[in-house]
């Protein structure tokens, strides 16, 4: 359902993916990079009792799959867990510098993991504190224009940024609910100036500072009306400035005017995948499942939307946790009936 | 010594939750016995989880895709609760109104079937009987979408006279006939869940309850006596009504919170161990409306309530949950909750997936040689980590009361862990195995260690196998 309020409109592409532990498909999915050429590279939070199921799915927007790397962590013994290079525990963020090298953030290793664009390994960095450059449970990340990583070091509320070999630049935020304070922030993007957007998760707003951050403004109030947020995990922000917000806790994904006016949401339109449709050639009893099945509108709906990312070609992507799914969108201008754009 | 009125709370919250540490069970001992029970009664004036967060950090809580990780979920809720006698019901219950993850469309389904135990299991039993025969979940576990107007399934209808509401028989008497088990089995036709959508390629959907009208026997039924056009609602307030409603829910609530009891298969011939408090609970029962929270407080404000320490053996949930609760640990969102959650299943309680529709044997029969030691090596593990929050302070505190004597120090381990008592000669054995440990000095590391060493001993007997 999309409801359209001003000219400015969403249009449903498609969907992609499904639900796999390893290979085409995703598994609790939380984040998404898009790399070059339609690369996408997708990080899978899976959980404790199916660790092989975390990793980073490289695939592209038309849904071929490229490969995955990363892997989970076994934390079935109470004791002991081993955390090798490169491996996942509670994976939250991904990021991708100039080069298309991959970073992964992990909360519970308070580790930044960084890959070659193939997924090979090769680096790492992070140190657990409060101090300045030191991170508590990181959550999402964005390189700015001088590729240097801009941080949602959640649990110490507050922004920071990095070089990207982790060297300390600036931090600013601090816990609270006034403006410039946050309440475990999540998600984080940039507009073209450079300015930053942060979904502050457990005030439901989303703020927006400048490069430098000082405070600008801030949008959105607790509840379920059109405009106002519940949890808001993910926020993405266009090249003409519009903001989507991936409204968790109301399983919704809202658009904004640069303002932080509200535009419009959509609660789903998903279809099936690619990878869905092979899913089920394989197994053709579910076709048949499918035909007898009652209440099948609701594959439509977002279930868990974690993350929201755009590209340049004004393509938002919308991150289902808990559907293991893309669903793609597009940013449409109003048009008039001569054809000409508004 | 602990004062008797800790050593009362400590059985309270054994036997309402899950237990409590040392500094709760003063806080809850000053707030006075009737007042604790009265706010054990009312769950919904406490704070439940802060689902957002734990949703945040186990992502896959919001999907419960597997059983594993309903059972992870269920055990951070018995370590963290605040409304520790509301799970404890909805452990009751999900023992009593069983459906197993073997025989499920949709494992999220059972997380859905205990909340509706949280919000009606301590409300009205119609009520609750209802929500039951609407569930999802049960309606596929006892094949009641496969029981048809023209060629009923008697599955459901047999369980709820027999299982879930009424039981065989009771002083002898049996409580229903085979033709009441065909007519509530006719009353129920037509209540099923819809088709649902196949798993691939984006996981399950939650299941529908559906009522086919079509498929409904609109019939003249007769049930215990009574004859008419009966649906299902109706058969559930004609159950509700017979003393064998009554006696069925006095007597599991007795087998839990009370005392061990033969179980249900053995109610016709064998009589309760104490009649009175089953009449107690029964009279409260129909006095109330069939209310549950009234027969619950006239059994957790009784004499003989407040008399049988340690007259249970521990199930595996609450040897678990209870351990966790003392030491303090997964207070709050971390990895390795799930091999946690699995010492439950190899304890023999392999929650939302009990071996058969009659759940499991309790009391005795939780014991065996593999799951005793289960049992202790967990306890043992725990108790022995001075790494722990809750063991950290009660070393603190038996320091800060500077207790140096192993006779002493063996006493109160044993309150710290809830007013445990040992036999004269187990407990000399602990007071000399402390004694050749050395010097008691607190403060120490080594005074920690020796603490540490005297909780283990504790949770290795007999006696710490009880509630």
């Amino acid at each position: 359902m999309t409801t359209e309020v001003l000219g400015v409109s969403l249009q449903y592409s498609h969907s992609i993916g499904r639900g796999e532990f390893a290979g085409p498909g995703f598994r609790n999915p939380v984040a998404l990079a898009r790399g070059a050429e339609g690369l996408m590279y997708v990080l899978n939070r899976a959980y404790e009792y199916r660790p092989d199921g975390k990793r980073v799915t490289i695939c592209t927007v038309d849904e071929e799959y490229i490969g995955e790397f990363a892997r989970g962590v076994n934390t079935a013994g109470i004791t002991d867990i081993v955390t090798e290079d490169g491996s996942l525990i509670w994976p939250t963020s991904v990021a991708l510098d100039k080069e298309g090298n991959v970073y992964v953030a992990d909360e519970w290793l308070n580790r930044i993991s960084i890959f070659s664009k193939d997924g090979e390994w090769i680096g790492k960095w992070g140190t657990e504190g409060s101090g300045d450059g030191e991170i508590s449970k990181p959550s999402g990340m964005v390189f700015d224009a001088d590729d240097n990583l801009i941080m949602v070091d959640s649990q110490n509320n507050r922004i920071q940024k990095f070089t990207k070999d982790g060297k300390f630049i600036s931090v600013f935020g601090s816990q609270g609910s006034g403006d410039g304070e946050f309440n475990l922030p999540w998600g984080i993007d940039l507009d073209k100036e450079g300015n930053i957007y942060v979904a502050d998760w457990r005030n439901d707003r989303i703020q927006k500072f400048t490069k430098d951050g000082k405070f600008l403004v801030a949008f959105g109030t607790s509840g379920s009306e059109p405009g106002e947020l519940n949890r808001p995990t993910g926020v993405a922000v266009d090249r003409t400035g519009m903001i989507y917000v991936a409204d968790w806790g109301n399983e919704r994904m809202q658009m904004y005017d640069p303002a932080g006016k509200f535009v419009t949401l959509t609660t789903g339109d998903g279809t099936m995948s690619k990878w869905g449709k092979d899913k089920l050639d394989g197994n053709a009893e579910m076709w048949e499942l499918r035909e007898i099945a009652q209440g099948l509108e609701r594959e439509k709906d977002f279930w868990g939307p974690v993350a929201v990312t755009v590209d340049d070609e004004d393509r938002v992507f919308v991150v289902e946790s808990c559907r293991n799914r893309i669903q793609v969108y597009r940013r449409q201008e109003p048009m008039f009936q001569g054809g000409g754009r508004l | 010594m602990a004062s008797a009125d800790i050593e009362l709370m400590a059985h309270l919250m054994r036997r309402a939750g899950f237990g409590a540490t040392y500094e709760e069970l003063e806080q809850f001992a000053a707030n006075g016995y009737d007042a604790t029970v009265d706010e054990l009664l009312s769950p919904m004036e406490q704070p439940d989880l802060e689902v957002d967060l734990l949703e945040r950090y186990f992502i896959d809580w919001k999907e419960m895709n597997a059983l594993e990780v309903n059972q992870a979920y269920l055990t951070y809720r018995m370590i963290n609760t605040k409304r520790p006698l509301q799970e404890k019901m909805t452990l009751f219950w999900h023992g009593i109104f069983c459906v197993g993850n073997s025989k499920c469309e949709h494992g999220a389904q059972i997380q859905t079937q205990l909340n509706m135990f949280r919000e009606k299991g301590m409300g009205s039993f119609p009520e609750l009987l209802l929500a039951l025969s609407v569930d999802p979940a049960m309606v596929f576990y006892l094949d009641n979408c496969m029981s048809h107007k023209d060629a009923i399934n008697e599955n459901f209808g047999r369980e709820l006279l027999e299982l879930f509401a009424m039981g065989v028989g009771m002083d002898g008497e049996a409580n229903y006939s085979e033709e009441d088990v065909k007519e509530c089995a006719r009353a129920f036709t037509g209540w099923t869940i819809a088709n649902a959508i196949p798993r691939y390629p984006y996981g399950r959907f939650p299941s529908m309850f559906a009522f086919n009208a079509a498929d409904h026997d609109y019939g003249e039924k007769t049930f215990q006596g009574e004859t008419g056009n009966f649906n299902g609602d109706d058969i559930i307030e004609i159950i509700v009504k017979q003393p064998s409603a009554a006696r069925f829910i006095a007597r599991h609530l007795y087998n839990f919170f009370v005392a061990d009891e033969p179980q249900i298969p053995a109610w016709q011939g064998t009589p309760p161990r104490d009649i009175d408090a089953i009449k107690e609970m029964e009279d409260a029962y129909f006095e109330s409306g069939y209310n549950l929270t009234a027969m619950l407080r006239v059994m957790f404000k009784s004499d003989w309530f407040k008399a049988a320490r340690f007259e249970k053996v521990k199930s595996p949930a609450e040897t678990v949950a209870g351990t966790m609760r003392l030491v303090q640990d997964f207070t709050s969102p971390k990895p390795g909750l799930h091999p946690i959650a699995m010492e439950i299943r190899y304890m023999g309680q392999d929650l939302m997936n009990p071996p058969t529709v009659e759940g499991w044997h309790t009391g005795q029969e939780w014991i065996d040689s593999g799951t005793l030691v289960e049992r202790i090596n967990f306890t043992a593990d725990q108790m022995g980590n001075t790494d722990l929050p809750g063991v950290q302070a009660i070393i603190a505190r038996l320091s800060s009361e500077n207790i140096s004597d192993p006779a002493t120090l063996v006493g109160r381990c044993l309150d710290m862990l809830g007013c445990y008592s040992l036999p004269d000669e187990t407990r000399a054995y602990l007071v000399e195995h402390i004694g050749k440990s050395g010097d008691l000095n607190p403060g120490t590391e080594v005074y920690g260690a020796q603490v540490a060493q005297t909780l283990q001993l504790i949770v290795a007997t007999q006696e710490y196998q009880f509630a």
